[in-house]
């Protein structure tokens, strides 16, 4: 690993550990808590983007390639804008700091979790980024929040309990944990599936895939947010990665006996999300079978793991997803702070009282629907091209008509914000809006950036297809 | 830079729109009628500076040449009068709307649409085409469901999810497109050998993709809806742009592209372009709603298009692109005033209206210019279309053709009908307390415009087809 990047992760982790003393000691406003956590966040990213230089250590656990340059750049991103935006929804809260604090040090394993090439810094790393989110879940200390909280917790360590069942097999077999070794010894055994079937689950937790999806939702509804947005775009998107260098690099051998199981589940989690999303009148609950839905494209690349395009599709499509993914939550949470929206009733006319709010949760939906010309378009271009390239048209069609049908409800919240009358008279708290405006434009713009330049995820990707061995 | 100037252009100046409304309720419609006239002399010096044959204008902006992800802009003589419709016609539909409610939004999603269809028309790359091509669902989306009438919401639902649904289609087929020919500039594609298996799934999903948009029988449930229930100068920018698209892009990127297999489907295509013309016909013979009456000759007409495409001979080709232009002049001209018929008499229905020539007689003569147009009267660009469309087919497919003009006697039967129901004999009881008056000025000047561009073309349509004619010949070498 590249010691500037473990830099970025320290003083990350670091900052976001020290911010709720600092606030304990000298009693900080909000604002003065997101100048300071804004300083770790540039001082990470200005690492993270040097480090193709540096010396490098821990080279058995972690490794710094253009794949984990790029996934770290766009996570921090989006983790930066995400602070602003929570700091800003839960400005009257006393644990706000804390709260923050907790965000930084999960983005921090996030960061980590896009390096690990071993699996016990991989297990290490996905703990790092879920353990802070066990005390985000329950923040709002609701009934609800705490049903989540339990939820996510049990099904959080079944998840590790897996993957850590699926590594024990492996170690067992090669005596060594680091993917590269894995490799070499690897041998036609059939504990080997085992293993695989077990990490596969682990992941397909993490992942919210069919059929290890019931949490999610459920999760992602119940706690505040501005957590269930990390929880449902960065953390994610990390997972997705991480998996990724699991599939290429540790067991490539065995992967593709997984092909059919990929694209089985992919076909599955698509379709179940889409037609639960359908079903659905709370916003959030829309967004998360939405996100279901995501992993289920994702899946759809990792079926095609047999051509390089797949590659491109995981990485695109995770590089995507960080951003709208997170965005249409944090701009669920705005709207819920300002209006108390939850519901697609309280969306009425949204669009006429909060223009400008509007048009960016509109973005991000197209963006997830997969209209051109935003990044989530592009993405599912490539994820498709990659299953028509392996072989797998049906695969593509099945899903290509579930983004399809998936516009029938993304374009359903657009038609309440914009086509009906509004129905809340008054907003519940009446605030300044610049500070939440802000980090949803900057991410608006990303998107469509991402959506037209897709040079720097391409090259990224056909760099890793190069090191992996296509 | 000018084709690329004429994408962004709009879609710069679009925001601004939105925001200047705060100022002056008058900028947004000052500032389209602005990038309208822009359009139009851009394509004017276009026009002018045209060498007479092949791509010309060539823009070239790299941004992932591996992936085939490069924006190439040229125009050709057929792009170059989609073009000269879509100037026009941004005119035309900002002058129609002059006094819309709400106007920063509503040219903002005006502007917002210009600029993705000058990139429809204007594109050489496939996936810059179709991201262009679905990026005017979105402004539609909000014009049908915002300004639309009493049953908007369902018809701008219907729109944006039937038109995305079939997009997905073309979508897939210009994936599997791509990983067989390994490239997605127009220039590569024509003329390339492909397995004919391959090719063919591949025209068929993108027909799918095409027809939907036409659209022809079976696939025109959404078209009667969204015209209906979209505000008159967007069913101009439907009728006239969006339909267009689909045809232009079944010309481009199948019938130059995959000369054999689109012989192959010809017979295919011709059958449904038949039962098009029939069934819209004898549907607007059914039809008693004023605008759904048009919308459904609107398909009757496209079905034309779609006859003399599948000929697949130059002639048959140059009468396609010809009918392209008449149909968006001549039905944008009857949408209107179908719609201005509502406004003022707050009835759709034929059977409520009666003797309206009496009292708006300059607004009903518009009407009936329009309809003896559109019935295909000599000196009409609709007489040019349907003439040149029947001759292709007759060529071609030879005397089994001889129910096309038929058909053309059951859309004179559907509009004389309406006409003398509607607008002639003694003016109906229940109208008689309204106070029917004629249009303002500004109202009436687009209307003219549409008139006049259909009798100069039509007067004198080599205008037109010397414009496009030598590349449909340079064309017509691959169906040899």
């Amino acid at each position: 690993m590249n010691i500037n990047f473990l830099m970025a992760v320290m003083i990350l982790a670091l900052t976001g550990a020290f911010l709720p003393v600092i606030n304990r000691l000298f009693r900080i406003s909000s604002l003065l808590g997101a100048v300071i956590s804004t300083f770790g966040y540039l001082i990470a990213l200005f690492l993270v983007l040097i480090s193709d230089q540096g010396r490098a250590l821990l080279n058995s656990f972690f490794t710094t390639d253009e794949v984990s340059r790029l996934i770290g750049v766009l996570v921090l991103l989006a983790s930066w804008m995400l602070m602003f935006v929570v700091y800003w929804i839960t400005q009257k809260d006393k644990f706000v700091n804390e709260l923050v604090g907790a965000i930084m040090i999960s983005t921090a394993g996030a960061l980590l979790l896009i390096c690990a090439d071993n699996f016990v810094s991989l297990v290490i790393a996905m703990e790092l980024m879920t353990m802070p989110t066990y005390l985000m879940v329950l923040f709002a200390f609701d009934d609800k929040s705490l049903e989540a909280g339990v939820k996510y917790f049990f099904n959080g360590a079944l998840a590790v309990g897996f993957i850590l069942f699926g590594v024990s097999i492996l170690y067992g077999l090669t005596g060594d944990f680091t993917f590269k070794a894995l490799v070499e010894n690897l041998f036609k055994d059939p504990l080997v599936a085992l293993a695989g079937i077990f990490i596969l689950a682990g992941f397909g937790f993490k992942l919210t895939a069919f059929p290890f999806h019931f949490w999610g939702p459920d999760v992602y509804d119940g706690t505040c947010p501005g957590v269930a947005a990390l929880l449902t775009g960065i953390s994610k998107s990390a997972a997705f990665i991480a998996l990724m260098r699991v599939v290429f690099e540790a067991i490539p051998v065995m992967a593709p006996h997984f092909t059919f199981i990929f694209a089985l589940l992919a076909a599955i989690t698509m379709t179940v999300g889409n037609l639960l999303a359908l079903a659905q009148r709370r916003v959030s609950r829309i967004l998360a079978y939405s996100s279901v839905a995501h992993a289920g494209y994702t899946l759809v690349a990792f079926a095609a793991l047999s051509v390089p395009v797949s590659i491109t599709g995981i990485l695109y499509h995770s590089a995507a997803y960080v951003f709208m993914k997170t965005a249409a939550f944090l701009s669920f949470a705005v709207l819920l702070y300002i209006w108390g929206a939850r519901t697609m009733d309280d969306y009425k006319g949204l669009g006429k009282r909060e223009p400008v709010l509007a048009a960016l949760f509109l973005i991000f939906l197209l963006s997830l629907a997969g209209v051109p010309p935003m990044a989530g378009f592009i993405s599912k271009v490539f994820v498709f091209t990659a299953a028509v390239d392996a072989g797998m048209t049906w695969l593509a069609l099945i899903g290509l008509l579930n983004s399809a049908f998936s516009v029938a409800y993304y374009i359903w919240i657009a038609k309440q914000m914009y086509l009906e009358e509004p129905t809340i008279e008054k907003p519940v708290n009446d605030v300044n809006r610049v500070w939440a405006v802000i980090p949803l434009a900057v991410m608006a713009v990303i998107l469509i950036v991402l959506g037209i330049y897709i040079n720097p995820v391409v090259d990224a990707s056909a760099l890793y297809a190069a090191k992996v061995g296509f | 830079m000018v084709l690329l100037s004429m994408i962004l252009l709009p879609v710069i100046v679009a925001p601004f729109a939105w925001l200047l409304e705060r100022v002056n309720r008058d900028v947004p419609k000052y500032l389209s009628l602005a990038v309208g006239v822009f359009l139009a002399l851009c394509t004017a010096y276009l026009i002018i500076k045209y060498p007479g044959n092949g791509f010309a204008f060539n823009e070239f902006y790299t941004i992932y040449p591996p992936f085939d992800f490069n924006l190439h802009l040229a125009v050709d003589g057929i792009s170059l009068l989609l073009l000269g419709i879509t100037a026009f016609l941004a005119i035309t539909v900002t002058l129609s709307s002059w006094h819309v409610e709400r106007p920063g939004a509503y040219f903002f999603l005006i502007l917002l649409f210009l600029g993705p269809m000058v990139g429809v028309f204007a594109s050489l790359n496939l996936l810059w085409f179709f991201i262009f091509w679905e990026f005017t669902l979105v402004p539609m989306f909000f014009h049908i469901g915002i300004w639309g009438a009493e049953n908007r919401i369902y018809a701008a639902m219907k729109f944006f999810i039937y038109t995305h649904l079939a997009s997905v289609f073309l979508l897939l087929g210009i994936i599997v497109l791509y990983l067989t020919a390994h490239t997605f500039e127009f220039e590569k594609l024509v003329g390339i050998n492909l397995e004919p298996g391959i090719a063919k799934l591949i025209w068929i999903l993108m027909f799918i993709g095409f027809a939907v948009k036409m659209p022809v029988v079976p696939f025109h449930t959404w078209l009667p809806d969204a015209h209906v229930q979209a505000p008159s100068p967007i069913s101009v920018f439907l009728a006239g742009l969006l339909l267009k698209m689909g045809a232009y892009g079944l010309l481009r990127w199948e019938i130059f592209v995959f000369p054999e297999i689109s012989k192959f489907f010809a017979p295919l295509m011709a059958f449904i372009a038949v039962l098009t013309i029939f069934y819209a016909g004898f549907r607007a013979l059914a039809e008693d709603h004023i605008k759904r009456m048009v919308a459904y000759s609107s398909i009757n007409h496209m079905g034309f298009v779609l006859l003399a495409l599948a000929s697949l001979t130059a002639a048959g080709i140059s009468a396609a692109v010809y009918e392209m232009l008449g149909h968006a002049l001549i039905i944008s001209l009857l949408f209107m005033i179908a719609g201005y018929i509502h406004h003022k008499t707050h009835t759709w229905y034929i059977s409520e209206l009666g003797g309206l020539m009496r009292r708006i007689p300059l607004l009903m003569t518009m009407f009936v210019i329009g309809v003896l147009a559109a019935v295909g009267l000599p000196g009409t660009a609709g007489f040019v279309g349907e003439f040149t469309v029947m001759l292709a087919a007759f060529d071609y497919w030879g005397w089994i053709m001889i129910i096309v003009p038929l058909a053309s006697a059951l859309s004179a039967g559907f509009f004389m009908w309406m006409l003398q129901r509607a607008v002639f004999g003694p003016l109906r009881e229940s109208l008689k307390e309204l106070k029917l008056s004629e249009l303002p000025l500004i109202e009436n000047i687009p209307l003219a415009m549409y008139i006049a561009a259909f009798i100069i073309t039509g007067v004198v349509p080599s205008i037109v087809f010397n414009l496009y004619n030598p590349v449909v010949n340079t064309f017509a070498q691959l169906f040899k």
